[in-house]
């Protein structure tokens, strides 16, 4: 509930304006909502009264067939002018904050990065924001809408006719619309809550069995892993059955309500009529009135079932709203490392050897500031402390594993760099020996599909490789560069990247004997 | 319906105050309002009841299809990503919904309730009538121009949302790699023009909508004030045409004025329901174009079945790679033998692999195990005597023990000492209780593929297929690996090994080299 108002305030922050505008114009859509029924009523039953007593003549038809139309009109316009407001508004938030998670996303530690699942990316950034945006659409709007409405109306009647008929019918109205829906609302709860959370495992379910399908045909658990999303898919729906059921018991309260609501002010508006109290077309209001103040009340019964759903989803988003902030910036390129003590320098090629689990591919992260260590500077600084544009303009870094993106060929190599010729993506594919790709295929328009299936495995690590290259780093930092790839034509990668980045600093990690003699110095790293 | 009547006793009890009428003549009146009431709320909390369960059957129907085609041993779909495909499962059949509960209920009413409404004007007052017979046509007119316009936004929608999760899946998977060329801020940015596009889109649905609604009520609130403006005038005398025999009463005015809103009201309804009529369009072309995609047809059903299993043997196989068709060379792998395959970076290896298992559409050419040749109805058979290590392991949101043995209570320190990897596990925080990130995070590459064929060694396979088993592994361990496949020769398992390592094929008791395309 914390986080639901916390982020109504941001939303507020960010878009105030226009969800005030918004709110102005619920509020006048509603009062003139009630003023036309209210007021149409009590032009007829005028009407009637000076028909009946036969001053039809001297009755002032105009000021209120006027009113009526000018509240028409005006109710319609501001609708539309609302709805407009609120909707763009509160879009525009959400948007920005699934820009501002992807942010945190792309920003937050090495260890939680490898871990998140594309599922869970999808739930955060995709069901998560959606649910959100019931927030002011549908609780805080509504609610404050409803109750203003009451309010004014209250006034009006107690003004224009008799406390007694403006206080049961418009108290009756807000505390008991507001009664049905909060029992519905803790009922629902439960249900709400856990419909999002088995939606979203049953998303991120699926997602993982497609990614995986390959492995489960082979192993014949295809079918167990269907019956396990069957049996999601059931709770999902269970849930979904029972808010339903909440919901329509709420409306049929609320309705329950209207009804009892109306006879009461039709009871009472004869009473005071009979009495003689005020003109029948004074008594008349109140009916009409309680029948305009349902309006109000009625989108209620949506804010009570998708609670659940908000404050779930508030409680996620919220802490990953939170920004950084920037670091320092990299003074030299010495890079330091104390067990096993070495130095490097620009211009060096450096291969790091021993056998596997070691600590290799640890070392090059550490370097690369994606794990924290005491041990590495770089600079003179701890990667850690260096700011993250800076670093990563100064060390490349291709793991042993990589990802491609759909997209093309261009795409792919060209993510890292702006502006870059077709002319120099070709150079760098042709010395990295993927020149046979540009013969074969529609040269740099290859697609790569969602599967990343177009490439070879050794093609994909190359393409990764290239991709770093382009951004002619400063410090070059590679993990098995050459896997898969037969003795000679490593050396011969090896020696281009060298002559195309003939400043740099590369360190390399290896297992094979030849390729490790290639560099200058090698670096045995041993299992501590 | 049940408003009909109640209005009918508003006005009465109304009139009756203008009367003067004695209080004894409207209890009964007001308290038939307040059963009338009651009645209406059951009957339409029945109704509600009735159409939850036709849109619950029908979505639960979909989801069935949905999970129960992408769940099976189908081949890939090609234009809808795992994201798509999870955007559809859970977002878009939903929003088939408000459609289900809405559209139909909505054509009932407008079929039943306008007409009696306009027979009841007509009785008391025939301008009243055709003030509504004007008025009420224009609305489905004009809420059918609309709908065309409106679908059409909406499938542009469904469109961005299923781009923007695809895009999301893609990105977060490579976050690390963006992270390291510095392209988080260009990666920010695409997003964010997908965002915005998605906004865009919404609204674009939105303001249609909003606008035929905002149409609808005008004409309904023009309609309604013209009502009641007639009906003012004629009450005072100045308006002396128009009624249907005698002059209005002040009871049959104020009828006809709370009936003329519920006149509207099932139009204004339906219009509505038209534009979830038009977003549930939209998703059903979706669904539409989630069953037409191509999937590959595993392995075509031909041959005969029953017999042993024993070997491979592989005949004039061809399978079609994008634009290129990849011929095999026939092979002939006796049972307990091993093999190696081997050729360039790109010349098919994978996918040679892939098709012995039935993963790839064959475009010619068959497969035979012994007596057995490789169909639709044998392959589930060939699948479970198969230990498969692939090229790029993928691990379940499970732990590791799952992940391994399919099975949260097997022991598989046996099998993690096959594959040499017992040591990595028991040093894990939970050991092989331990989950791993989606393409093993948490462990190195070497040690994840070791994983991979402990997972084969725990199936007890009669056959036994591996991807590039010695990548990322330095001599000393690819040794330990090389071991553990001739430890599982020398018990009888057929070992088949695509490879570039030289050392590892020169093990194997055959060698295949495969060339390029074409």
């Amino acid at each position: 509930m914390k986080d639901l108002f916390a982020l109504f305030r941001l939303m507020l922050r960010l878009r105030r304006k226009s969800m005030l505008q918004g709110a102005v114009l619920t509020i006048v859509v509603l009062i003139a909502g009630v003023g036309l029924l209210g007021l149409s009523g009590w032009f007829i039953t005028a009407a009637a009264a000076a028909g009946l007593a036969g001053v039809g003549a001297t009755f002032d038809v105009f000021r209120p067939s006027a009113g009526v139309r000018m509240l028409a009109l005006g109710r319609t316009v501001a609708r539309y002018g609302e709805r407009l407001t609120t909707h763009d508004a509160t879009l525009r938030v959400l948007s920005a904050f699934r820009v501002q998670l992807l942010n945190g996303i792309l920003g937050s530690e090495f260890s939680e990065q490898v871990k998140l699942r594309g599922a869970q990316a999808l739930n955060r950034l995709v069901a998560d924001v959606d649910a959100l945006d019931n927030i002011p659409l549908r609780l805080i709007l509504p609610v404050a809408a409803a109750i203003s409405t009451t309010l004014i109306t209250f006034l009006m009647l107690w003004w224009l006719t008799d406390f007694w008929i403006a206080l049961p019918i418009t108290f009756g109205m807000i505390t008991g619309g507001l009664l049905v829906s909060f029992i519905g609302m803790l009922r629902s709860l439960s249900h709400s809550a856990a419909e999002e959370e088995t939606g979203q495992s049953l998303r991120a379910h699926l997602v993982d069995v497609i990614r995986s399908r390959d492995d489960l045909i082979i192993y014949g658990q295809i079918e167990t892993q269907k019956i396990r999303l069957l049996e999601q898919l059931n709770e999902f729906h269970f849930h979904r059955r029972k808010i339903d059921k909440i919901d329509r018991q709420t409306g049929a309260f609320l309705s329950l309500l209207l009804t009892v609501l109306t006879t009461y002010a039709l009871w009472a508006g004869y009473q005071f009529a009979i009495e003689g109290v005020f003109s029948p077309a004074l008594s008349a209001l109140g009916i009409f009135a309680t029948l305009g103040l349902f309006e109000a009340i009625a989108p209620l019964r949506r804010s009570a079932t998708e609670m659940g759903r908000m404050v779930v989803a508030a409680a996620r988003v919220r802490p990953n709203l939170i920004q950084k902030a920037p670091l320092a910036s990299v003074q030299d390129l010495r890079i330091e490392v104390v067990t096993p003590l070495f130095q490097a320098h620009a211009g060096e090629s450096i291969a790091l050897v021993g056998p596997s689990g070691s600590g290799k591919s640890t070392l090059l992260n550490q370097i690369a500031g994606l794990i924290p260590a005491e041990t590495v500077t770089v600079g003179g600084m701890s990667p850690a402390f260096i700011d993250e544009v800076e670093l990563r303009n100064v060390v490349g870094f291709v793991p042993q594993r990589i990802r491609l993106f759909s997209g093309t060929l261009r795409d792919n190599l060209s993510l890292g760099v702006e502006n870059v010729s077709d002319q120099e993506l070709k150079k760098v594919l042709q010395l990295l020996k993927l020149g046979t790709l540009l013969q074969e295929r529609d040269a740099l328009d290859l697609k790569l599909d969602i599967h990343a299936s177009g490439l070879s495995g050794g093609q994909a690590r190359r393409v990764a490789l290239g991709r770093a290259l382009l951004r002619k780093p400063k410090i070059l930092l590679l993990d098995e560069p050459t896997e898969g790839l037969d003795q000679f034509m490593s050396l011969e990668i090896m020696q281009n990247i060298r002559d195309y980045l003939p400043d740099s600093l590369i360190i390399y990690a290896t297992h094979s004997a030849e390729e490790a003699q290639w560099a200058h110095r090698i670096v045995k790293i041993q299992e501590n | 319906m049940i408003w009909l009547l109640q209005a009918y006793l508003i006005a009465s009890v109304v009139s009756g105050m203008l009367a003067g009428d004695s209080f004894s003549w409207t209890q009964p009146e007001i308290s038939g309002f307040l059963v009338l009431g009651f009645t209406k709320v059951v009957l339409s909390y029945l109704s509600d009841k009735k159409a939850a369960e036709v849109a619950d059957a029908i979505q639960d129907d979909l989801r069935r299809e949905i999970i129960g085609l992408e769940a099976s041993a189908t081949g890939a779909s090609f234009s809808f990503g795992a994201g798509a495909t999870a955007a559809l499962l859970i977002e878009k059949v939903a929003l088939l919904r408000p459609y289900l509960l809405r559209y139909f209920p909505a054509r009932i009413r407008t079929m039943v309730v306008p007409v009696v409404i306009v027979f009841i004007a007509f009785y008391y007052s025939w301008a009243v009538g055709v003030i509504l017979l004007i008025t009420g046509p224009l609305i489905p007119l004009f809420m059918a121009l609309i709908g065309w316009a409106a679908q059409n936004a909406s499938e542009q929608q469904m469109q961005e949302v299923s781009t923007m999760n695809d895009l999301l899946v893609d990105r977060v998977s490579g976050l690390v790699d963006i992270r390291l060329l510095n392209a988080s801020r260009r990666v920010l940015s695409d997003f964010e023009i997908h965002a915005e596009e998605l906004r865009i889109r919404t609204m674009a649905v939105l303001r249609i909508a909003f606008l035929s609604s905002t149409v609808l009520e005008l004409f309904a609130a023009i309609g309604v004030a013209l009502v009641a403006v007639f009906l003012g005038f004629s009450l005072l005398g100045e308006i002396n045409f128009g009624s249907t025999g005698a002059p209005v009463t002040a009871f049959e005015v104020v009828w006809l004025l709370l009936l003329a809103p519920e006149f509207y009201q099932p139009l204004r309804d339906l219009s509505a329901a038209w534009h979830d009529r038009a977003s549930a369009a939209a998703v059903a072309q979706d669904i539409h174009n989630w069953r037409d995609q191509v999937r590959a047809e595993i392995v075509r059903p031909t041959g005969r079945d029953g017999g042993a299993f024993l070997g491979l043997r592989a005949r004039s196989l061809s399978v079609r790679r994008g634009e290129a068709v990849l011929k095999f060379p026939d092979i002939d792998i006796p049972d307990g033998s091993s093999v190696a395959i081997m050729g360039p970076s790109g010349s098919g290896k994978t996918t040679f692999l892939k098709a012995m298992v039935g993963l790839v559409e064959l475009c010619s050419g068959e497969l035979r195990s012994g007596d057995v040749v490789l169909s639709q109805t044998t392959i589930e058979i060939w699948r479970s005597r198969i230990g498969w290590m692939p090229q790029a392991p993928s691990f379940l949101n499970e732990t590791l023990r799952y992940n391994v043995a399919f099975d949260e209570t097997a022991d598989i320190w046996p099998s993690l000492k096959v594959a040499k990897v017992d040591g990595v596990v028991s040093r894990l925080p939970d050991q092989d209780r331990t989950y791993l990130g989606e393409n093993g995070a948490g462990l190195s590459g070497g040690e994840a593929r070791r994983i991979m064929l402990a997972r084969a060694v725990f199936a007890s396979p009669q056959i036994l297929i591996a991807d590039e088993p010695t990548a990322d592994l330095d001599r000393e361990t690819a040794n330990l690996i090389v071991e553990s496949l001739n430890m599982l020769k020398r018990s009888g398992v057929t070992v088949i090994v695509a490879t570039h390592d030289e050392v590892l094929a020169r093990q194997m008791d055959q060698l295949i080299r495969i060339g390029g395309a074409e």
